[in-house]
């Protein structure tokens, strides 16, 4: 069956008529082009489809898109400025290595967006138990942590720009 | 994944009804971490998705002072209990046992009900609820009844829910004063794991701080369903607790077990981590008590 | 050693598609939607040695949306893969593993695609398999391909220097073991894929994952060949790949199919794997079973290492075959020995097959080596740093390989580690320290029969640059490492640079990404491009100046004389003064880098790399000896890299090859039983989250290779080489058990710790 959802994504009103079995991930992906959210395994394991629902990450390949009405979704896509300034997070990525194929990054950002959004002064210990659903096979996490750690410092004021 | 109509009843009767006009070619869904995986798999092709995210009552989470019995609806998150202050400070148990349960990302949408309905061997969720004696309370389209959770499990995959029938919350009656309880996943890696056992303790105590009043040793991935060992409370029972005892309890509770050899690990390993976990969390619930005194 | 600073290399630079990675901008395999496209399934065998008795597509081929159906009658007999020829994409007539291709579909979903294959009825005659190698070679086996007459291959993988016997005889001690290691899994976090498509004229572009591209598109016109499409030209197009580890180091049935189902149903197919195939299809590394025995003198001096393995090849052969060309590095050439003999043997089971892998066999040899000289260092009552001191190789060694040892810090290395980690000091219960040192190739790896790589560059107008490399970016960084080094040379910024490493119709040829081989060969075509070019502008500059070439500098996007205030423009000024004069000239250059390292003749003696990368680790662990569980508290992984050309970058390299090789060593296994496997997901195959990760210090030292660009050396694999010797020796260290078989699981730890409980103490 079709249902036609209404929702924030990235800041702007949508409604969008889907299909009731749809994943928030298919929807973004397939049907909406943001194929910035990536399918990793398609079981929730990996974390590459990490958006934020509600403030909330989730894995958008367990979640159906009927369940995102009313709801405010956040991508990958609406991280940056409009003019193109990179968010904190995904500089903060950028310059301290924490990116190599990419394949995790953006919902490594996404988890890390989440966490700190929420609790901007995470300790070490919770970030780790933040990403530990966002697999990476290139970095060890080592870079990603420090990548994390100067975002977290940068966007509450105490490190350099 | 097959084609479904989605519905959203607002009531608990809404859903058992909706249950009745579709009896078979419907199912039920909470969180969905579980059901989406099976849906995509194929392993379960409803023609009706009845999504319980939309019945306020079920998720509810609420402590009443009076009677000091704890209420979790069944849709309760494992994330909104792993950051309960609440939970953390009473429950140490439900805390352990959520917190560790898949990733943050499944956490923040799969629900305590779904978890347990699930029924799988490692049911993290289970074992708790088990050891603080959760009541689950049922309802379907023959009404409402009560079962012990840890009578709720037949087998992997199977509860003692009959078609239609939803889980609606778990009742956790009052603690005794003294009680320490603990969790513990054990496994190869520290996050995303299915344990290759789970052991759950709680010991409450006498006024002397020393003597058993109760205590629960309940087991996860030791059987086909998340078990207690019974034997093993009993040697506890009454007793003066020590380093030594529990590790008696643990040899016990190795021996109840029913254990097996899976790929994700042999059976005499799993006993050995029985035997040791099972020590190593009673004398965690001791710390516990102590240090709420 | 004290490099000299430079304006580009050896800063840390942002990788540079990192913010549209970060964006969300990049286009994997998995993004790419071409006009027309149709969707590709393939069927895998149900058994894993089975004769096809039936088989039946008729039901599929009638569903609505279906293209197209093949089975191994539509394959021509000449498609076969690897380098053994040995396997067609679709199998006819028998099946010899669970990864076996039956059958594929396409159509105009994906999802009828899959539905389609479940159409498909194939009746299968089961047969014995064979799963053991070592039982495997035994004459009553069951064969797993009849017309082979044997189960083992017939490859030449055998060496003897000096004399193992009479050196053993002559030895104070002699240790002995055997050790087996396991089948991983690369777990690339992007799924593998293509898309093949023709044109009118029967032309093939092929959008796939590749680390060889130039290579692949030779396996891809070999296919065009056997399926009679003859002098037709093989486009090879690369997405942004996501995570590559030697995975993508062959091609693949998938690719194949791709392009027959193209082929036959005239549209652009894409097919792309689900994270089960991924782990099921997808070839690991190559597991061992290996016999080593090593001595030494009274002095603890080396006198022989003798090594012997039995390979399991799997049903089909790819590269996990030829490994043993890489183990024989360590077993020659690891430490100063003079006495070596190495024989390997590859024997087909019906288990999966095996590809390359980060260290191609390295890691292997090296858990084997590393781990008995810890056990002869203890034996002959000497310190085990002390005992790698002693042997450590030298520059200007020449091994009894024939390798030329040019630079080498392995002494600054195992220096290093000491320095970071009190490994002599005293320690609590249940903490241990364990060391374990690696050479790797660092300037390229002769196994095929070139080992270059091409570039051509460009420079418009603007001061901008185009450089078209045959080189491949992954993930790892050479995009950077190319971009930094040409920025370098032609005095310019790192953003001047474009780096295309995208297409076989623009780039030039290159071996491919492996064998830690980028930065040096790449890095060095770059290299060479880049000066003939700024070999002219000097010259330009020099007419212009009225100087000698020799007299110029160019830095940071100028172009002058030091010293004369006079005498300076912008590069770009000074590139439209020479394009829009009389007889003018647009600066554009090739280069083709071939290293001048050696084959390796019959004997297996040559030079394979122009150098060597060293490395020491060294890693402190704490046991719970009543549940067997490892932690790792502390690593050092120190490496000679001759001069690091992005240090941001290059520490990632370590730092993700070290973690890798923790799981190797610790938590990773592909789990068989009876050739299926079993555990296809990232719940059940347990690479390390981010509350595993471990603190890692990643000390560098900078030998200057002569033959390196800016002096750098290749360090893309060794971080994951010695990680599992260094865990194994520390936990032995801690408790004083010897792991033999990877992964170090709890259960194994504490089968271990309650055996030696059982032996009386001596």
């Amino acid at each position: 069956m079709t249902t036609t959802i209404s929702f924030i994504l990235n800041g702007d009103r949508i409604s969008y008529e889907i299909k009731d079995h749809w994943t928030l991930l298919h929807l973004l992906r397939e049907e909406m082009g943001l194929i910035g959210t990536k399918e990793g395994c398609g079981n929730g394991e990996c974390g590459a489809c990490t958006v934020i629902v509600d403030k909330l990450a989730v894995n958008s390949c367990l979640y159906l898109a009927v369940d995102a009405d009313g709801k405010t979704v956040d991508t990958i896509e609406g991280l940056a400025s409009t003019d193109g300034t990179l968010h904190p997070l995904q500089q903060s990525f950028v310059d301290n290595g924490g990116i190599q194929c990419g394949f995790c990054s953006p919902g490594m950002i996404m988890s890390s967006k989440a966490l700190l959004d929420s609790n901007p002064n995470a300790t070490e210990d919770e970030v780790k138990h933040a990403l530990a659903g966002n697999i990476c096979r290139c970095t060890g996490y080592v870079q990603i942590l420090e990548s994390v750690e100067a975002a977290k410092k940068h966007m509450s004021g105490g490190g350099q720009s | 994944m097959k084609e479904f109509t989605y519905l959203t009843p607002t009531t608990v009767e809404e859903a058992v009804s909706l249950y009745g006009q579709h009896s078979e070619t419907a199912k039920y869904m909470a969180g969905g971490t579980d059901v989406i995986v099976k849906l995509k798999e194929g392993w379960m092709e409803p023609d009706y998705l009845i999504s319980l995210k939309k019945i306020e009552e079920l998720s509810e989470l609420r402590k009443n002072d009076a009677t000091g019995d704890l209420t979790i609806g069944a849709t309760v998150t494992h994330a909104v209990l792993e950051k309960s202050i609440m939970i953390q400070k009473e429950y140490p148990i439900i805390h352990d046992a959520v917190s560790n349960i898949g990733s943050l990302q499944v956490r923040n949408v799969g629900t305590i009900g779904g978890n347990l309905i699930n029924a799988v061997p490692s049911a993290d969720g289970a074992i708790p609820m088990i050891a603080l004696d959760g009541i689950s309370l049922i309802q379907g389209p023959a009404g409402e009844r009560s079962v012990a959770v840890k009578d709720l499990f037949i087998e992997p995959y199977k509860t003692v829910l009959k078609p239609g029938e939803i889980l609606k919350k778990i009742t956790i009656p009052a603690q005794a004063p003294r009680t320490g309880s603990a969790y513990i996943k054990f496994g190869r890696r520290a996050a995303m794991e299915l344990p290759l056992i789970g052991i759950g303790v709680l010991l409450s105590l006498e006024e002397d701080l020393e003597t058993c009043a109760k205590a629960r040793i309940v087991l996860g991935v030791a059987g086909p369903t998340p078990m207690r060992a019974y034997e093993a409370e009993k040697l506890l029972a009454g007793q003066r607790i020590t380093e030594d005892i529990l590790r008696q309890a643990g040899e016990k509770a190795a021996d109840e077990s029913k254990v097996r050899d899976s790929v994700r690990g042999s059976a005499w390993h799993r006993k050995e981590m029985i035997r040791v976990q099972v020590r190593r969390m009673g004398l965690k619930c001791m710390d516990i008590i102590r240090n709420n005194r | 050693m004290n490099l000299k600073e430079l304006n580009v290399v050896g800063k840390r630079i942002p990788k540079l598609d990192a913010a549209k990675k970060a964006m969300g901008r990049a286009e994997y395999i998995q993004d790419i939607k071409l006009p027309g496209m149709v969707y590709g399934k393939i069927l895998y065998s149900r058994y894993a040695h089975a004769n096809i008795v039936k088989m039946d597509t008729s039901r599929a081929r009638a569903l609505p949306g279906v293209l197209c159906v093949l089975t191994g009658d539509d394959v021509p007999k000449k498609m076969r893969m690897g380098f053994y020829k040995d396997n067609p994409p679709l199998k006819k007539g028998k099946v010899c593993s669970f990864r076996d291709e039956v059958a594929a579909v396409a159509a105009i979903s994906p999802e009828i695609a899959k539905t389609a294959l479940d159409m498909i009825e194939i009746q299968y005659e089961e047969l014995p398999g064979i799963f053991d190698p070592e039982k495997a070679m035994e004459p009553d086996s069951p064969l797993v391909h009849d017309y082979h007459k044997t189960n083992v291959l017939n490859l030449p993988w055998k060496l003897h220097y000096g004399d193992v016997e009479k050196a053993e005889k002559e030895s104070a001690f002699v240790v002995e073991e055997r050790f087996t290691t396991q089948w991983v899994s690369h777990c690339c976090l992007g799924t593998s894929g293509a898309i093949a498509l023709f044109d009118s004229s029967n032309n093939l572009t092929i959008y796939t994952n590749t680390q060889i591209p130039s290579l692949a598109q030779k396996d891809f016109l070999e296919s065009l060949k056997a399926m009679g499409l003859e002098n037709k030209r093989a486009r090879v197009i690369k997405p942004i790949i996501g995570g590559g580890f030697g995975s993508k180091l062959d091609t693949y049935a998938y690719e194949h199919i791709a392009i027959l189902l193209a082929h036959a149903c005239r549209r652009p197919v894409k097919i792309l794997f689900d994270r089960v195939e991924e782990f099921k299809a997808i070839s690991t590394r190559q597991p061992t079973v290996i016999y080593i025995k090593q001595g030494c003198d009274k002095n603890g001096k080396l006198t022989f290492r003798d090594m012997r393995m039995v390979l399991d090849n799997g049903a089909y052969t790819s590269w996990g075959a030829t490994t043993p060309s890489v183990m024989m590095m360590p077993i020659t050439s690891l430490y100063r020995v003079e006495n070596v003999r190495y024989e390997a043997k590859c024997v087909y089971t019906n288990n999966t097959y095996s590809q390359a892998m980060r260290g191609y066999g390295n890691p292997q040899a090296t858990f084997a080596i590393e781990s008995t000289i810890d056990m002869l260092a203890q034996k002959a009552g000497i310190d085990r740093v002390e005992m790698r001191r002693i042997n450590r190789n030298q520059p200007g060694d020449l091994t009894p390989q024939g390798f030329k040892i040019s630079s080498c810090g392995l002494s600054e290395c195992i220096d290093a580690v000491e320095k970071e980690m009190d490994i002599k000091g005293p320690r609590e219960k249940g903490v241990g320290f364990g060391i374990a040192s690696l050479i790797h190739v660092g300037g390229g790896a002769r196994i095929y029969k070139s080992d270059g790589c091409g570039a051509i560059l460009k420079m418009d107008d603007y001061g901008k640059v185009d450089i078209f490399t045959g080189g491949t970016d992954m993930g790892q960084g050479l995009d950077n490492i190319t971009a930094q080094i040409v920025a370098e040379e032609l005095g310019l910024l790192v953003e001047d640079i474009n780096v295309v490493h995208s297409d076989t119709d623009v780039c030039p040829w290159d071996v491919g990404a492996h064998a830690s081989r980028s930065t040096f060969v790449a890095g060095n075509a770059a290299l060479g491009a880049a000066k003939k070019v700024k070999a002219v502008i000097l010259e330009e500059a020099a007419k212009t100046f009225g100087v000698s070439p020799d007299q110029i500098v160019m830095k940071a996007r100028n172009i002058f004389v030091p010293g004369d205030a006079e005498k300076t423009m912008p590069i770009d000024k000074l590139l439209r003064k020479v394009h829009f004069s009389p007889q003018g000239k647009m600066l554009m250059a090739d280069y083709f880098y071939d290293p001048d390292n050696e084959n390796m003749g019959k004997d297996m003696k040559g030079n394979m790399s122009v150098t060597y990368a060293f490395g020491a680790h060294g890693v402190k662990v704490r046991v719970d000896e009543e549940t067997g569980k490892v932690e790792v508290l502390d690593y050092v992984a120190a490496h000679d890299v001759g001069r690091a050309i992005n240090p941001l970058l290059l520490e990632g390299q370590v730092y993700g090859g070290v973690v890798m090789g923790l799981g190797y060593a610790l938590t990773e296994e592909v789990v068989t039983r009876d050739g299926k496997n079993m555990n296809p997901n990232f719940r059940d195959y347990k690479l390390f989250t981010a509350k595993d990760a471990v603190r890692i210090k990643a000390p560098v030292v900078e030998t200057y290779d002569e033959y390196g660009p800016f002096g750098a050396k290749g360090i893309g694999e060794p971080g994951c080489v010695p990680t599992a010797p260094a865990v194994a020796n520390a936990i032995y260290d801690a408790v004083g058990v010897r792991i033999t078989t990877l992964p170090i699981t709890p259960e194994k730890v504490l089968a271990a710790l309650k055996e030696k409980k059982k032996r009386p103490l001596n």
